[in-house]
């Protein structure tokens, strides 16, 4: 109640309620004693009465709903009463007035002769001392909120107001709508009111423009037909739909494109499937390091397991990939990075490395040279160099 | 790089080098014996009897002038670029062979650690100036004896390792000066005094004090850089070959301690984990450590186990591994003494065995338990388990039991001061940094390449 700028949701629930309290039949004659009871809480705010355009949206639905029924009734009190009011005015504040108070006020409705009498004085006294100034009226039309036809919440209310556009729903529009009251026209918006509250049916609705009309609903398009059709509309049908459209295929023609990227036409890295000469090229215990260079791999003839083999060792360290290098005098391949040192047989023995070092696929070739498959790889701790692909016997 | 020049051809080459690097050395000694005497801050060490007439004090700026005297000396002798002439400036073949003999991983290790522990307990003696100043002669004097030796001035001029060396005695600098001005604090603690920082603490101007001093340092830097670019080539290397590694390949000097965890450890161990310990350890200290003394001043009493902990760690197991990595680390990652010839064909015998191999086939005498031919994923992964159940076991037990026999013995105070959960993150971290040292010892004692072994998933500690 402090700030009358915005009516706390006491108050309107206290409104609402009233009306739920009131009926139908009462409605009509409720609005004089809700008005009443509203109306001080608008009117003693000075701010509030000497400012009009300061509306709230509350106000303006009061407003909307009403329209106008109990305008005239303030009005009419407040012409009627204004010795009274003056009287009343420095007396009763309407300000001491609590939400109980006013509830029960409201509740009490039009039957309660001592709370009806009470408010209704009140009214004016903010009223009349104002000289009924719009303000006077525009409170009055916001105290009416709990005459409008008795919706049962807030969100009902605005939906019934919005569709039947019955009241202002702008503040000029309320402005206006309250100005015309305070300047007279009782009885003729009085008698409108009563036909607002009588009768609940919405009003006819204006017209459409052509783009609102709703189309007449067309039979579904059957077949295929329809199916493109409601696909174009999926992805044509708007400004949104068509630039996301345009979005997704740009992007898929990117993705094609870099697949494209990664078949060039030509290569200029070794095929990964070579050939390393004949079997009989090899000395036994030989490691053929011609290969190491282009290729990345060892050719060795070495003893594996009690048999002669011809196998392809691939020239990364097992420990951290760097290139070790065959030292002849020492038979053993040994990384310059951190030491590792391997056998012959790629089994590692010296340094960090911890696992031998891996076996291409090798075979003899239809010509009968050796050829190396550097796609497949065959590792000794998972058992997979004694697999027929990864060494020629002699 | 070695063995392409003869003796003779390579001394007359380091000629004219060692011949101004002592004739400096005699200017530095000059100037510090003028800047004692004239600023009187001169000791007397001992008085000398003249003939039981007089009782001359021998002071350290005569001592300065005799040791200037001996580099003017020395000088000539290095320039002249005759192999006669420079014997005398040469190191003893008999030292250097001591010292070929006795170098090796573990002796440099366990001796920087020796070394470091003795700097520590005689550090009120190493940080009288003119002991620390005596020492840092005679290393500058052992360097320019070494440097007649093909081998290592082959070493330390090499472009990359030359900012190395200097970095070296920029190091031996700080930390005698932290170590010197703590010693004064603790010094004045047991007198009851303020430390020297608070009794110095006049307020000092931004301009022109600071940007003065700021505007000089850049010059004098620049400066460096300069002479820096002139003298010393860009080591570049030839051209980048993924299947031609050079040999010895090496990280660049700072990531040189890496490199060598690398040799003791898988990478992911080595190059992941314990790095992030590393890093997350020192993120941590502010949390850990309780101990409110030694705030804004230098000082070791007072914090005596932060000190020592982080010293262990920078000096110890950083800085002497980057030392280490520089100049003794050849061809194939093969410990290299100082005066050895880097050959590529060096033999060094390092067959390691992992601690698994080791329980089972050398101490029970059976095969390694392997999952048969075609058996499941759980089936292998338990047969693995099992196989390394020893490391395994071991490792659990070096990381949990070991906290609590902490906390009940020589740690009792901080665990008690500490709580449970800070005295974990705080042993943990203290028994990850000693994994390092632990797995050295091991690797040079008995050869041992991991605790636990599993390659097939890739897993080695």
């Amino acid at each position: 109640m402090a700030d009358a700028k915005k009516p706390s949701i006491e108050d309107i629930l206290a409104s609402c309620r009233a009306a739920d309290a009131g009926g139908d039949a009462g409605a009509e004659s409720r609005s004089a004693s809700d008005a009443a009871v509203e109306s001080p809480k608008k009117s003693a705010d000075p701010k509030t009465v000497g400012d009009p355009k300061k509306m709230s949206v509350a106000d303006m639905l009061a407003a909307a709903r009403s329209e106008k029924p109990a305008e005239d009734v303030p009005s009419q009190e407040s012409s009627a009463e204004p010795p009274a009011a003056k009287a009343a005015a420095p007396a009763g504040d309407p300000r001491k007035m609590s939400v109980a108070e006013m509830l029960a006020a409201a509740r009490g409705g039009g039957s309660g002769g001592a709370s009806g009498e009470k408010p209704a004085k009140k009214a004016p006294a903010a009223g009349g001392g104002k000289k009924k100034s719009p303000a006077a009226a525009k409170s009055a039309t916001k105290a009416s909120a709990a005459d409008a036809a008795a919706p049962a919440d807030t969100s009902s209310i605005l939906a019934a107001a919005r569709a039947g556009k019955r009241g202002p729903v702008s503040k000029a529009a309320a402005k206006e709508a309250g100005g015309s009251v305070a300047g007279g026209s009782a009885r003729s918006s009085k008698s409108a009111g009563k036909k607002a509250t009588g009768k609940k049916a919405a009003p006819p609705m204006p017209e459409r423009p052509s783009f609102r009309r709703s189309q007449p609903v067309q039979p579904a398009a059957e077949g295929r037909r329809g199916f493109f059709l409601s696909m174009a509309g999926v992805l044509f049908g708007s400004y949104w739909a068509t630039g996301l459209t345009s979005l997704v295929v740009t992007h898929l023609l990117w993705v094609l494109g870099l697949a494209r990227f990664m078949f060039p036409n030509v290569l200029t890295e070794p095929p990964t499937v070579f050939k390393v000469g004949f079997p009989s090229e090899l000395g036994e215990g030989q490691v053929q390091t011609k290969f190491k260079a282009q290729f990345g791999v060892w050719i060795v003839e070495s003893a594996y397991e009690g048999q002669m083999e011809i196998y392809a060792l691939k020239t990364v360290c097992t420990h951290l990939g760097c290139t070790p290098n065959w030292l002849e005098a020492e038979q053993k391949f040994k990384c310059p990075c951190h030491g590792s040192g391997f056998y012959k047989d790629g089994v590692n023995f010296e340094g960090p490395a911890p696992r031998p070092l891996e076996r291409y696929a090798i075979r003899v070739a239809d010509d009968g040279q050796l050829e190396v498959d550097k796609s497949q790889t065959f590792q000794e701790e998972m058992g997979q160099w004694s697999n027929p692909a990864c060494f020629v016997l002699v | 790089m070695h063995g392409h020049l003869s003796q003779a051809e390579f001394l007359a080459g380091m000629a004219a080098f060692l011949g101004v690097f002592y004739l400096s050395l005699a200017i530095m000694n000059a100037i510090a014996a003028a800047f004692l005497w004239e600023s009187g801050r001169g000791v007397t060490l001992f008085r000398v009897n003249v003939f039981g007439l007089y009782s001359l004090p021998f002071t350290t700026p005569i001592l300065w002038l005799l040791v200037a005297t001996y580099f003017v000396a020395l000088s000539p002798l290095a320039f002249s670029g005759d192999p006669y002439m420079m014997w005398w400036v040469s190191l003893p073949t008999v030292v250097i062979d001591t010292i070929d003999y006795w170098v090796n991983p573990t002796v440099y290790t366990v001796g920087s650690l020796v070394f470091f522990g003795s700097l520590f307990w005689m550090r009120r003696f190493f940080v009288k100036p003119v002991v620390a100043w005596s020492c840092f002669n005679l290393v500058l004097l052992f360097m320019g004896f070494s440097m007649t030796n093909q081998s290592f001035s082959a070493i330390v001029t090499k472009a990359d390792n030359v900012p190395i060396v200097g970095l070296m005695f920029l190091l031996g600098f700080f930390t005698w000066l932290a170590t010197s001005r703590a010693v004064a604090n603790d010094d004045r603690a047991l007198r009851g005094e303020p430390p020297l920082e608070s009794v110095d603490n006049e307020k000092v101007l931004v301009w022109p004090d600071l940007v003065y001093t700021e505007l000089i340092c850049m010059v004098a830097v620049l400066a460096l850089l300069l002479v820096w670019g002139l003298l010393l080539q860009a080591p570049l290397e030839e051209p980048a070959s993924s299947v031609k590694t050079p040999n010895p390949s090496k990280a660049p000097w700072y990531f040189l301690g890496l490199q060598e965890m690398l040799v003791y450890y898988d990478p992911w161990m080595a190059g992941v984990v314990l790095p992030s310990v590393i890093l997350f350890g020192l993120i941590a200290i502010p949390y850990l450590d309780f101990n409110k003394l030694g705030n804004g001043y230098y000082t070791i009493s007072q914090r005596k186990f932060a000190y020592l902990n982080f010293q262990f760690g920078f000096l110890v197991l950083w800085v002497t591994l980057i030392v280490m990595g520089t100049f003794l680390r050849g061809p194939n990652w093969n410990f290299f003494h100082p005066f050895e010839t880097w050959d590529t064909h060096k033999v060094e015998a390092l067959s390691n065995v992992d601690l698994s191999q080791w329980f089972w086939n050398d101490l029970f005498g059976v095969a390694r338990p392997k999952a048969p031919e075609g058996s499941g994923g759980l089936k292998q992964f338990l047969y693995i388990a099992y196989r390394e159940s020893p490391g395994i076991v071991f490792i659990i037990g070096y990381l949990v039991l070991l906290p609590p026999v902490m906390a009940a013995t020589f740690m009792r105070k901080f665990f008690i001061k500490m709580g449970f959960i800070r005295f974990m993150v705080l042993s943990n971290l203290m028994l990850m940094m000693g994994l390092l040292p632990l797995k050295m010892i091991l690797r040079w004692s008995v050869n041992l390449k991991y605790f636990i072994s599993i390659p097939e998933y890739f897993l080695n500690l």
